[in-house]
């Protein structure tokens, strides 16, 4: 029930954003489905009469509806950009199977004797189709569109990863920030919107032919009515485009401490972060919100702006382990500890470039690392005893597991078991704190924010000092769940703003008041 | 006048109608009789182009068939399916209406004589903003009948149009068929494997097998004189019945002729 009452709240306090996004989400969803009914409906028809290429377009459009979309708008980007043009483009593309498919089995299913009868009573091809054919197949037609539509406001959730708005900028800002309102706030509106329109096109589909005529008229002005809710989601008007991931927009320490702190004004829109870096490197934005440490950075060659007010708090990695293992294998702190300080930024950058962008097995890329190091050494006799070691679903997690892995089995002969890609931050640690697992690699920012949502009196008091925060943490860490942090690392995987560096050095930016002050003086 | 000359259809390669020639005057009732198979269906919807011949020529009233479009062709000649071919979605008054629609005429004339035939088919005007699933299989055939004369076509070609009915009904609608006074000015061709069917409704038969004309003439021309022994062999299951429906009640000594022939034959 009080969940019930804080998202509802959380709805009335967002209801401005809410129904933008709603009204962005219906707009994307019927423009394309115009798009699609204008474009399937005569290939639908077409195909009726040369049966020769129904084969092929019927295949055609299958297999386009088989691509996964985030996949499908992925190829979108070097084609179209981002925003609008690419959404409404990958929407249409699977909208068009279901209105193809039925039309063309509507008119087939039409009595044969009937068509002929038409024929002889005088009609012209015509005359057959619109008087004949489309009428009675209008059921099995409508019932595609049915499908297409419910299709289009599922997918359109994914519109929100490329920058075209829509209910889906709630629904992935609240994964991402591990909000249920948030999620909720934009997954109920999706689903009451697609059992809506559902429900509305059964009762044009569930129409006597007398309405079904006026109908057939009705439905293209429907369609662009709600076409035009589709606005622009643009914000300021500026000279650089930024893209921020949805979890970035929602964070205090993300796009509201940049306008607190900095009072950076820049046109925003908001976009995932699997097609962010390289949308950043097409010059679709300009500035995007990024890891320190992703290796896309390398890639694409993009220029991290410097934090000089501080409000990206620090993610220093660390490996955290249950206490009891720690004491009953007495070396197993100093082993782990090999790697402290030995990785800085632009080390497992180069790590992680090695491994997303040139394809290495990060167990090779682990070894790799170690041999250069001088930490390698073959698996030591075989002593009893066994470590489980987990880590998050991202390469930087993997290469640091089979690194440990490597340490333990070199050093102290134990059995290792790895879980790697437990999801997220959330089933990584309740996976340690159930025993399930003895250590995974966590970052302070992270533990400090999302698992000990620590006041915000103490978030503003350590002031994103690294050490303080990492005192903070493994203090807390002790106390609540007699977990222990080793030491870090070295590198700091936090947030950070990005440029092209090419445009960087061009524009003489260098840190985020640079870009707040070019900003201000080239206003449009 | 409806000439049909050497008019051949082959599908992929099998020929259908072979070579066929014939001629029907205004007015006439002509029948073309066969089994399945025949070519008598597709030579029927060649003669509206529903089936486009693979060499020949159809004039209608000394007029190429092939020459002008189709569609206008169709408008002026009614056609009867067997199976009725009434669009389910249009009520019973827009079936009828159709042809009549499709030549412009004005509603109010569409609506008089859509009651008016109503009325000669015997079919209450209550029907008329029925759809055709609820009537019976007969009444839906009276309704094709009324949808092929509604334009008043001088031309009727049916397909089989009591085929689908049960005996009673057959017989009930061949009777309101022979008595409307419409059909008596048009000149008809209608296709049947059905001999009693063919000698009731015929002005002359032609009766076809294999693609192929056996024999036309007058009903009792194919009766009494057989071309070959197709023909005769033809008939032999009916004869009896169909002589003495060619001979009448009143002719008492030919009725024995006949019955004393059916005799022999039998034992």
């Amino acid at each position: 029930m009080e969940q019930a009452q804080s998202l509802w709240q959380f709805m009335r306090q967002e209801s401005a954003k809410l129904l933008q996004q709603t009204f962005e989400h219906i707009g994307l969803t019927f423009i394309s489905l115009l798009i699609a009914i204008l474009i399937g409906l005569p290939l639908g028809i077409y195909i009726t009469r040369h049966k020769k290429a129904a084969g092929s377009v019927l295949g055609l459009a299958g297999v386009l509806q088989t691509i996964p979309s985030i996949a499908l708008l992925g190829f979108m980007i070097p084609l179209l950009g981002i925003g609008p043009l690419p959404a409404i483009t990958a929407l249409f593309l699977y909208a068009l199977l279901p209105i193809i498919r039925n039309t063309y089995t509507g008119i087939n299913g039409v009595d044969p004797l009937v068509k002929e009868a038409a024929v002889a009573m005088g009609m012209t091809r015509w005359q057959l189709l619109f008087r004949v054919e489309l009428v009675l197949a209008f059921p099995v037609i409508m019932a595609g569109i049915r499908t297409a539509t419910v299709i289009n406001v599922g997918v359109g959730t994914l519109a929100a990863y490329i920058a075209a708005g829509g209910l889906g900028e709630f629904i992935f800002g609240g994964i991402a920030l591990n909000n249920t309102n948030m999620i909720l706030a934009g997954a109920i509106p999706a689903a009451l919107l697609a059992i809506l329109l559902d429900f509305l096109l059964s009762l044009v589909q569930k129409m006597g032919r007398r309405k079904r005529q006026a109908t057939l008229w009705a439905m293209p002005i429907v369609l662009l009515v709600f076409s035009s809710f589709y606005v622009l989601p643009l914000g300021y008007s500026s000279r650089l485009l930024a893209g921020f991931t949805p979890e970035f927009m929602g964070r205090s320490d993300g796009d509201i401490g940049l306008r607190a702190v900095y009072g950076l004004k820049i046109r925003t829109v908001v976009i995932s972060d699997a097609v962010m870096y390289k949308a950043a490197y097409e010059k679709k934005l300009d500035v995007i919100s990024g890891y320190s440490t992703d290796g896309r950075l390398k890639t694409y060659d993009l220029l991290t702006l410097d934090d000089d007010r501080r409000i990206f708090p620090p993610y220093y990695a660390a490996p955290v382990i249950r206490k009891e293992v720690l004491e009953r294998y007495k070396d197993l702190g100093p082993v782990l500890n090999k790697l402290a300080g030995r990785i800085n930024d632009s080390v497992m950058t180069e790590l992680n470039y090695k491994v997303e962008h040139l394809g290495q097995p990060p167990e090779k890329c682990a070894r790799d690392f170690l041999v250069q190091q001088g930490l390698y050494r073959d698996p030591a006799p075989a002593a009893e005893g066994t470590i489980r070691l987990g880590s998050k679903i991202f390469p930087e997690q993997y290469i640091l597991l089979h690194m440990y892995a490597m340490l333990i089995r070199g050093y102290m002969g134990l059995q290792v078991e790895t879980k790697t890609g437990l999801g997220g931050t959330k089933i990584c640690f309740t996976a340690l704190l159930n025993n399930k697992i003895d250590m995974y690699p966590e970052y302070t920012g992270t533990a400090l924010l999302a698992i000990l949502q620590s006041p915000k009196e103490d978030v503003q008091r350590l002031g994103g000092h690294r050490d303080s925060v990492y005192q903070y943490v493994k203090r807390s860490f002790d106390e609540k769940y007699q977990l222990t942090w080793l030491d870090p690392i070295g590198f700091n995987n936090a947030y950070a703003l990005m440029m092209r560096r090419s445009q960087a050095q061009q524009l003489g930016i260098h840190s985020i008041s640079d870009l707040t002050t070019y900003l201000k003086k080239n206003k449009r | 006048m409806i000439e049909v000359k050497n008019i051949t259809k082959t599908f992929d390669g099998a020929t259908a109608v072979d070579h066929v020639s014939f001629t029907v005057q205004e007015g006439e009732s002509f029948v073309l009789l066969g089994r399945s198979g025949c070519g008598k269906t597709t030579l029927l919807k060649m003669i509206n182009r529903l089936i486009e011949p693979s060499s020949g020529e159809i004039r209608i009233n000394g007029k190429l068939t092939q020459e002008g479009s189709p569609e206008v062709l169709r408008r002026s000649i009614g056609y009867v399916f067997q199976n009725t071919g009434l669009f389910p979605h249009y009520t019973i008054a827009e079936n009828i209406a159709i042809v009549p629609r499709l030549l412009g005429w004005e509603k109010e004339k569409i609506r008089q004589r859509t009651i008016s035939l109503m009325e000669k088919l015997h079919l209450p005007s209550t029907y008329l903003s029925s759809y055709p699933h609820q009537l019976s299989g007969g009444q839906q055939q009276r309704i094709g009948l009324a949808r092929a004369l509604a334009a008043d076509p001088p031309i009727l070609l049916m397909d089989e149009p009591f085929g689908a009915l049960d005996p009673i009904t057959r017989t009930s609608l061949q009777k309101d068929f022979k008595e409307l006074d419409e059909l008596k000015s048009k000149t008809i061709i209608l296709v049947t494997h059905d001999v009693q069917e063919a000698f009731e409704l015929a002005d002359r038969i032609c009766l076809m097998d294999k693609g192929k004309i056996v024999q036309a003439g007058k009903p009792e021309e194919l009766l009494f004189h057989p071309a070959d022994e197709y023909v005769k062999g033809f008939f032999d299951d009916q004869r009896f019945q169909l002589e003495v429906r060619m001979i009448g009640p009143d002719d008492y000594p030919a009725l024995v002729k006949a019955f004393n022939h059916f005799k022999t034959r039998q034992s």
